[in-house]
């Protein structure tokens, strides 16, 4: 089986945001809950000062924390064969421990029906504008007017009420060889994903030819994305 | 969660770059990737395909990049946009703003359906009353108000304003207001940039903005601008980053540490209105060096340097090349601006200053100079524009291989003149003085160096009230909203009150929408409707069609085309034929036939306009196409490769030459102060510049004007775009808020300005604390946001926020007329760079900061 890894360059890295929006797109996630997302950093004084942005996401770590403690029968936090940590919605009890225990942040539980903003139903100027969920109605839309089905095809497509949700590397679009949405929409070409395990895939070479760091080493989570190069060229 | 926190305790930042900058090895043990994996069957993909539908091209003006896309469409629905790659300018790269467009075309507060005001008040806080109503009554109502000033023989006091735009708004912009008797259409493009045109007319006589030859530079001065995040080519350069900043070394100029300055090699936060000075010691640096490229610009006849600092230099001395006026342009200006004396204007330090001229003389013509409206658009910035634009001459630069260069044109057709469809009244009307003032003695607005020739779009709302030179009676505006974008934004409350009767073809309800009497929906420009657009970038030129890829998702029309067709039709019910005999004259290039309906005549018209790129018959350069479906289907025209040098000896200057001295801003100047009888001083007097006599005519100094004295008003207000604002017009999308600290600075669902801390200290403001900025003439209120990327003495805000309409996430409460944030425009006072006619939006005011 592959060996999942994404790697970020951030030197290529323009901290846009492309990644956290493409993502939100992509799988539907309701305002405020981020599988892609970022960190950022200013540091210095004036004029000595810099600003860094370091992409983030779920690290699909080979020690995964989220999954140790999941205390579901099969696990509803998973390890799959091909190195990614999944999730099931069915079997989430949604008692959060996964979340507490990531070390990354970036597992989010919805505490109320998601996209509340799409399913009212008011209008700001009766009979003159719109109401959220009549949009979505009018659009064929499901929730969200511009809703992608492709979630649907390996996870719920809108996660529901009193479970987590978190990053599935793309699985449904990796799984048909297409490459995550989040790599896809990157305007500066900074994103990769690839087997670790192929030496001839485009991860493997940008970790032969550059230094990576990964995110909280010492926690021994053993991350599977790492990151290339500095994002401040000064 | 902090960078600190999620990089972990143990990993502090020193480290963490230490990492960054080892060695391979670290990586090779730790993601074990040296082996060549056996081989294996790949497992089965399952059944279920992905991104189901069809990608139709389009293209997309969330800002001024224009690029050329693809929208994915599945039963109808609009599921995903990106890149049409078959653009030569952008390739496959997209942007960050064009996935909220989703977000606009779906969003819920667009306006549905026509709609009449029931309240014949007008204010900011009155309810309009708006009532549904059918497009044939409001188009009826529309037509019996213009058949009213036709009667009253002033169809002058009509205006059509305009904000964004398409390449097809030749219909309504320019034939339907001539045809009507009105010289009035107003654009916003003053409010966009027209100061940073000047520099490079008044050099290389060039009105608009510059293209830049990135993949051969060696060195890029970011000027003002901030170009991975927002104006123009922001898709390019998102891609180009990385490898220009491995080729070349990247310097920005900025009072704020912006999105490109934290991705630059260096970052000089210039003193806000100080650009000139810094511009100028950089020319004396590159000239006392000898460092001037010798090929563009000439030398010494015996080839020895005579440029001294505070000597002056004997004309007959120096032999120029492709350059006018260096000698003279030394003498009167550049000898005395020492990087010493720049140091004390600007806060940047004299080594700083030799270091960054020297290395840009040093490169020399792969190098450039790149200016944004940030050291122009201020109230004497048109010669700042210059200076900067100048280096670029100094270095042979201009129009050369790795420098500053420009687009191609773009092969267009024309609808009809409108000529033999203006009656009496109408040739008589369009010749009447424009509303904005332009070309009045205190408003030159020297577009393409004549005087009056560009708009002065925020004095309309002065104008208006003042009904100078006359009054407006009825009024039509798209895609803009003026009450928000303009400063001193209410001024336009005033002004659009005060208009009897005004239509607004928007996609939103907006703050202008407000006092509109008739609001009409319009198409969303990516998804509903036809059109197109041109940009250069990545030294090519494309052009792309807008497409109605999906259909309007409700009873929305185009403003550009299918208004006016509808709108002709109620005229002519009235007696007024014109402008359906103008509507009747476009025609189907392929058919012949005249347009049925408002949706043939977008189709036709969209066909006249492109059919030199389409229709081989009329080839004339850059990709071709076998006729209108292939371009259709194909959605996008490039160009074919720049030619470099071309220009050298044939500027479009009034020596043919690049001007150091200007002759050709002397002629404008000149011309301009004869029709007022008067001084060429006394006009620059008038215009708020301090310069008298020659230099008039060359790049110089002048002191920052600044509106507000130092100790009442402290910090000097740092204003600037949003990297996700959609030119204004995504304030009612989720999304701008969710991504909002991708802004440096900036924090998510908030509205912050950003204040040094040593100058919070002073102030006693804490992070967090609710503050109102207040200037001379208005206030906002925000949070404060304690940041070291904004120099003391400066407050920086991101533009974007403070709408008081718009919708139900850009107000914070639409019905009570609550802002969500505060608009920059409510503190920065109405002024202008005078001589071109653009709106100050930078260095113009101070602030103070109060508890809100």
């Amino acid at each position: 089986m592959p060996n999942y890894a994404m790697v970020i360059d951030l030197h290529r890295c323009t901290g846009c945001g492309a990644c956290v929006i493409g993502c939100k797109i992509e799988n539907n996630t309701p305002e405020g809950i981020f599988w892609a997302h970022f960190v950022h950093e200013t540091v210095g004084h004036f004029p000595d000062v810099r600003y860094t942005y370091v992409p983030t996401l779920c690290n699909h770590c080979v020690n995964a924390p989220c999954v140790e403690v999941c205390p579901v029968n099969p696990k509803a936090m998973y390890k799959a064969d091909n190195g990614l940590t999944l999730h099931s919605t069915e079997r989430c009890i949604g008692c959060r421990l996964c979340e507490k225990a990531c070390p990354y942040g970036v597992i989010s539980y919805n505490e109320e029906e998601p996209h509340r903003f799409w399913r009212d139903d008011t209008a700001l100027i009766s009979g003159g504008t719109a109401t959220p969920k009549e949009v979505a109605e009018r659009v064929g839309g499901t929730v969200l007017p511009y809703y992608n089905r492709d979630r649907e095809a390996t996870y719920k497509g809108i996660r529901p009420k009193n479970v987590v949700e978190k990053c599935t590397m793309c699985d449904h679009r990796i799984a048909r060889g297409v490459d995550t949405y989040c790599n896809t929409v990157c305007p500066s070409k900074a994103r990769f994903f690839g087997d670790l395990d192929d030496s001839d895939s485009e991860v493997s070479k940008l970790l032969r030819s550059h230094s990576s760091f990964r995110l909280k080493e010492e926690t021994g989570t053993e991350p599977r994305v790492y990151y290339i190069r500095k994002y401040n060229p000064s | 969660m902090s960078l600190q926190e999620i990089l972990g305790s143990k990993i502090k930042r020193r480290t963490f770059l230490k990492i960054a900058g080892a060695t391979g090895a670290l990586a090779m043990v730790s993601a074990g990737c040296g082996q060549k994996r056996a081989e294996e069957e790949p497992p089965p993909a399952p059944q279920y395909s992905l991104e189901e539908g069809t990608w139709l091209p389009t293209g997309c003006e969330g800002c001024t990049s224009w690029c050329a896309k693809e929208v994915l469409v599945k039963d109808g629905r609009a599921v995903k946009i990106r890149p049409n790659a078959l653009s030569k300018v952008h390739g496959d790269s997209g942007c960050p703003r064009e996935h909220l467009g989703l977000q606009q075309v779906y969003d819920p507060d667009r306006i549905k359906v026509p709609m009449k005001r029931t309240n014949p008040k007008k204010g900011r806080y009155e309810d309009p009353g708006f009532v549904p109503i059918s497009w044939d009554e409001a188009m009826g109502i529309f037509a019996d108000k213009l058949i009213e000033l036709q009667k009253n023989a002033e169809p002058h006091k009509f205006m059509v304003m305009r904000g964004r735009y398409t390449q097809n708004n030749q219909v309504l912009y320019d034939r339907f207001p001539k045809i009507m008797g009105s010289p009035n259409n107003i654009s916003h493009s003053s409010i966009c940039a027209e100061a940073e045109k000047f520099g490079p007319y008044y050099t290389e006589g060039y009105w608009n903005y510059r293209d830049y030859d990135l993949d051969n530079t060696k060195m890029v001065v970011l000027w003002g601008v901030d170009p991975i995040s927002s104006n123009r080519q922001v898709s390019y350069y998102l891609k180009a980053w990385g490898d220009l900043l491995e080729r070349a070394y990247v310097v920005t100029i900025d009072p704020r540490l912006s999105a490109s300055a934290s991705k630059s090699h260096a970052w000089l936060p210039v003193k806000p209105g100080e650009d000139g000075a810094l511009a100028l010691a950089m020319a004396h640096v590159i000239l006392t060096e000898g460092l001037w490229s010798r090929e563009f610009a000439g030398d010494f006849k015996d080839g020895k340097n005579r440029f001294v600092a505070g000597k002056t230099v004997k004309e007959e001395d120096f032999e120029e090349t492709y350059t006018f006026g260096l000698v003279k342009w030394w003498n009167l200006e550049v000898k005395d601006r020492t990087p010493q004396w720049a140091a004390e204007k600007t806060g940047i330090s004299a080594e700083k200053i030799i270091n960054v001229a020297k290395r840009l003389g040093e490169l020399g013509t792969h190098a450039i100079v790149w200016q944004g409206g940030g050291p122009n658009m201020q109230v004497r910035g048109g010669y700042s524009s210059m200076a900067i634009q100048a280096l670029n001459g100094l270095v042979g630069s201009v129009d050369n291989v790795g420098g500053s260069i420009r687009g191609a044109s773009v092969p267009s057709g024309n609808v009809p003149a409108p000529d033999d469809f203006m009656n009496e009244l109408a040739k008589d009307g369009v010749r009447k003085q424009k509303i904005d003032q332009r070309g009045y003695k205190e408003f030159p607005a020297l577009n393409a160096g004549r005087s009056g020739g560009g708009v002065v779009t925020n004095r309309v709302a002065d104008a208006i009230l003042a009904e100078d030179p006359y009054d407006i009676k009825v009024a039509f505006g798209y895609w803009n909203n003026f009450n928000f974008s303009c400063p001193e934004a209410s001024r336009w409350d005033e002004a659009m009150a005060k208009i009897p009767f005004f239509v607004h073809a928007v996609t939103h309800a907006s703050e202008m929408s407000i006092f509109a009497d008739i609001v009409l929906p319009s198409t969303h420009h990516m998804f509903e409707q036809w059109g197109y657009m041109s940009q250069k970038g990545n030294t090519y030129t494309h052009a792309w069609l807008n497409q109605p890829v999906i259909d309007p998702v409700w009873d929305c029309k185009d403003p550009e085309t299918e208004m006016v067709w509808l709108l002709a039709q109620k005229l002519a019910e009235r007696g007024f034929t014109n402008l359906k005999d103008f509507c009747d004259a476009v025609k189907d290039p392929e058919s012949g036939a005249s347009a049925a309906n408002e949706k043939e005549f977008a189709l036709f018209c969209t066909k006249v306009r492109t059919r030199p790129m389409w229709d081989p018959a009329e080839y004339k350069a850059g990709d071709k196409f076998s006729g209108w479906e292939d371009f259709k289907t194909k959605g996008v025209w490039n160009s074919g490769e720049y030619p470099f040098k071309k220009l050298w000896g044939n500027f479009g200057t009034a020596t043919k030459q690049f001007e150091f001295y200007s002759e050709t801003l002397k002629n404008a100047l000149t011309a301009h102060a004869e029709k007022h009888k008067t001084t060429v001083d006394d006009i620059l007097a008038t215009c708020k510049y301090q310069a008298r006599g020659e230099k008039a005519f060359i790049p110089h100094y002048e002191e920052p004007y600044i509106w507000g004295n130092e100790s009442e008003y402290p910090l000097v207000m740092v204003d600037h775009k949003s990297r996700f604002n959609r030119e204004g017009r995504s304030a009612n999308a989720p999304w701008y808020y969710d991504l909002k600290d991708a802004d440096p600075g900036d924090e998510k669902w908030d509205d912050v300005a950003r204040i040094n801390p040593r100058d919070a200290a002073l102030l006693g403001v804490r992070n967090g604390d609710r503050i109102r900025l207040v200037s001379p003439v208005g206030s906002l209120v925000c949070t404060a946001k304690l940041w070291e990327g904004t120099p003391p003495g400066t407050v920086g805000k991101t533009f974007g926020q403070g709408h008081w309409a718009y919708g139900r996430v850009a107000a914070k409460d639409f019905k009570k007329r609550e802002a969500r944030g505060g608009n920059n425009n409510d503190v920065l006072p109405a002024d202008y760079e005078r001589l071109s006619g653009s709106t100050a939006f930078y260095a113009v005011t101070r602030v103070r900061v109060e508890k809100a």
